[in-house]
């Protein structure tokens, strides 16, 4: 009885002791998810329902008001529109560009690997320096109107600004979903086009019936990122329009969220806008997900 | 074993949450202080760190880290950052002082302190002075195209509003920009000078509280004075006189344009004067820069204008001696200041200064400034009587409409009063 005792609490440290071993692997990167994600959501929410400022000395809790205050805010509701159209510009137009570098890059040779190079290239610079030569470019006496010999305010027209900073976001991320649709053009088995053609299938038809299916993973990672892209959109407004010009009319939500908390010190006010802003990026991009997903499956 | 490890690998991930505030203050025996300052065209990194230096070279105990606002603009918010992640600097040049310093975090200075100094009692919060009020800043006069105006047959600056129209209508007439303005990217400020200059001539010359009034709930953007002001801003706009071009540009791109020649008259801070001077001593801009107060409807000078500017220190800085200590010196040191008034035409505020020999336009300038009846500047005033924080970006952005020809002085003044109510204003 006694030896059954010891044998029993022997194997049941034996799981303890390897559950601790295990827990010190997995421990840093909780950790650190905990410190820099869990917490900051968290503490946001938490600040959304008070009157919180930078300055106050005093923080009051008032539940849901900053939200129903939100909902009913003329300035909350541009930005939303603004973000919307900015989202579907970045969304759209890099994916059809994307598709059609990528065809156009599908070749063998060094002139075509360059060329992925080039175009790559703005995926990897800072969006600060991006928009600081867009915006020399884009003046209203700057390089493009000169060339074209027009003169238009791509930049100080309110009606045309934002469609400015899309143009400009979506030319950064063309590399990105080239690249990401140029690998899996070259993962399409080549018999699939020769059955097509043996088939009598044209090149067009054989793209819509043969590639394009197979490009679905593709696009699903790509919609994916550039709806994220398009949602937190920040700093290529910061340095091009700073949200004008005139009210609001390039501010997106995330801009909103640095103006109102750290300008307007509404730290209350901008918390409820992140909480909002992250539970409409949460649901459109699992919405999204699903649906590209479910599209891969049917195919 | 395992315990080890656990334990190595919590030290680890604390010492990363760690806050940087709480690195050791003293490095190498000094005693280490942070300095948030702000680069222009006229105040170049090479302009800081000398001015740095002349200050530790004489207080060697002292070790100075620089850090950079993003743009010149951006400054006040991005301290408003630093103090919200833990790390407001010791030190901060030029930094709004409202809010910052009702919560607690700056150093009132004494009045023996302050004893240096013209303005002792500039832009109070609560009956405490927490910037040194060590420069005066007439914030716009009108920088001139002498050779433009005289193209369009105009031999004297406006003296008052309908001459100003006179001279706008003119130079038009002969193909020439009569304004040139910025607002362009980061620079939304930039938008807001002629604006500016029409409330101190139009309004704040009347009721030099205006905003103090505005804060007790007892006037408004509504009413019919600042109306009037915003109007005859929406006019010079509609008649054609305000180029819109400059909407898209920063602001180094809008003192570029004006003295690349693309307009006649550029309402700006005084600072300008330094560039103006400095062009001239390269043999750049091809033409001669005057200068004059913006005109009122009946004549009279008035001169909208800002003294402070100077040094903010965090009351809870580990090393609030030494913070002091620099801030007092950096900002009366004479060889400083010296460098000041030559890079950024600055109109020193200290008692017994002296400026250096300078150029004509800082020479005009400076007697404009003299000659003209202060009043404050509208959206650059940081005591009590200031705008309520974010209100000042709302002008910039209605100034920006405006000189789009999106909004009329009617419903930018209604806007500004929805703004000012949503900022928790009466």
């Amino acid at each position: 009885m006694f030896l059954d005792k010891r044998a029993a609490a022997r194997t049941a440290a034996v799981p303890l002791q390897r559950l601790t071993y295990l827990l010190s692997f997995v421990a840093p990167g909780v950790l650190v998810y905990a410190c820099f994600v869990l917490a900051p959501i968290l503490l946001s929410f938490g600040y959304s329902l008070t009157d919180a400022s930078l300055f106050a000395t005093r923080t009051r809790f008032v539940g849901p008001d900053n939200y129903l205050r939100l909902l009913a805010d003329p300035s909350f509701l541009t930005s939303l529109k603004v973000t919307t159209i900015l989202t579907l510009i970045i969304v759209i137009v890099p994916n059809v560009a994307g598709v059609g570098v990528a065809v156009l890059l599908d070749r063998a040779g060094w002139l075509y690997r360059a060329l992925r190079s080039v175009f790559f290239v703005p995926v990897v610079l800072s969006s600060v320096v991006v928009s600081v030569v867009w915006m020399a470019m884009l003046q209203d006496e700057g390089l493009i109107n000169r060339l074209l010999g027009i003169r238009v305010g791509w930049l100080s027209d309110p009606d045309l600004a934002l469609y400015s900073i899309g143009f400009i976001i979506s030319w950064q991320m063309l590399g990105f979903c080239s690249v990401v649709y140029l690998a899996a053009l070259q993962g399409v088995p080549q018999s699939l086009h020769e059955a097509a053609a043996i088939d009598g299938a044209g090149s067009w038809t054989r793209f819509r019936k043969v590639t394009w299916p197979l490009l679905a993973p593709a696009l699903t990672t790509n919609t994916v990122m550039l709806l994220i892209t398009g949602f937190k959109a920040y700093d290529h407004i910061q340095v091009l329009t700073a949200g004008g010009p005139g009210l609001g009319t390039t501010a997106t939500v995330a801009f909103n969220v640095i103006q109102v908390g750290f300008t307007a010190n509404r730290t209350g006010e901008s918390s409820a806008m992140a909480i909002l802003m992250l539970v409409i990026v949460a649901t459109v991009s699992a919405v999204a997900l699903r649906l590209l997903n479910r599209r891969e499956v049917d195919l | 074993m395992n315990k080890a490890i656990v334990l190595a690998t919590a030290a680890l991930t604390l010492a990363a949450c760690a806050p940087a505030g709480s690195q050791q203050p003293v490095a190498n025996g000094k005693k280490e202080i942070s300095f948030l300052v702000f680069e222009t065209p006229n105040l170049t990194p090479e302009y800081w760190d000398a001015a740095i230096k002349r200050v530790t070279d004489k207080h060697p105990d002292i070790a100075v880290k620089k850090l950079v606002a993003p743009s010149a603009g951006e400054r006040n918010a991005y301290a408003k950052q630093l103090l919200a992640s833990g790390q407001l600097p010791d030190v901060m040049q030029a930094i709004a002082p409202s809010g910052l310093a009702e919560s607690g975090n700056l150093y009132a200075w004494s009045k023996e302190e302050l004893k240096n100094y013209a303005h002792p009692r500039s832009n109070p919060l609560g009956g405490k002075i927490y910037q040194l009020p060590y420069n005066s800043q007439p914030t716009p006069l009108v920088y001139y195209n002498k050779k433009l105006f005289a193209e369009a047959g105009v031999d004297a600056p406006p003296k008052t509003y309908a001459e100003l129209l006179d001279v706008s209508a003119r130079l038009k007439a002969k193909g020439i920009n009569p304004f040139v303005v910025g607002g362009g990217g980061k620079d939304a400020f930039a938008a807001g000078y002629i604006w500016i200059a029409l409330v101190g001539a139009d309004v704040y010359a009347r009721q030099p509280d205006f905003l103090v009034k505005r804060r007790a709930g007892q006037v408004r953007f509504g009413d019919p004075a600042f109306v009037k002001a915003t109007q005859k801003f929406a006019d010079l706009v509609g008649k054609g006189y305000v180029d819109k071009a400059g909407l898209s540009r920063d602001y180094p791109s809008t003192e570029k344009a004006f003295l690349d020649g693309k307009g006649a008259m550029y309402p700006m801070g005084s600072w300008f004067a330094a560039a103006a001077d400095a062009g001239a001593d390269a043999g750049k801009p091809p033409f001669e820069i005057g200068v004059f107060a913006w005109p009122t409807d009946d004549g009279q000078v008035v001169v909208p204008s800002y003294t402070g500017g100077g040094p903010i220190v965090n009351a809870r800085s580990r090393n609030l001696e030494a913070a002091r200590t620099f801030a007092l010196e950096f900002n009366q040191d004479a060889a400083n200041n010296d460098v000041l008034v030559q890079s950024d035409a600055a109109i020193i505020a200290i008692n017994g200064y002296r400026p250096p020999p300078m150029g004509p336009v800082y020479n005009a300038t400076l007697e404009v400034f003299k000659a003209g009846k202060a009043v404050n500047a509208f959206t650059v005033e940081t005591g009590d009587d200031s705008l309520l924080p974010g209100v000042g970006d709302k002008v910039f952005a209605l100034a920006q409409e405006i000189i789009a020809g999106k909004t009329d002085g009617a419903a930018a003044a209604k806007a500004l009063d929805a703004e000012w109510v949503k900022a928790g204003g009466r």
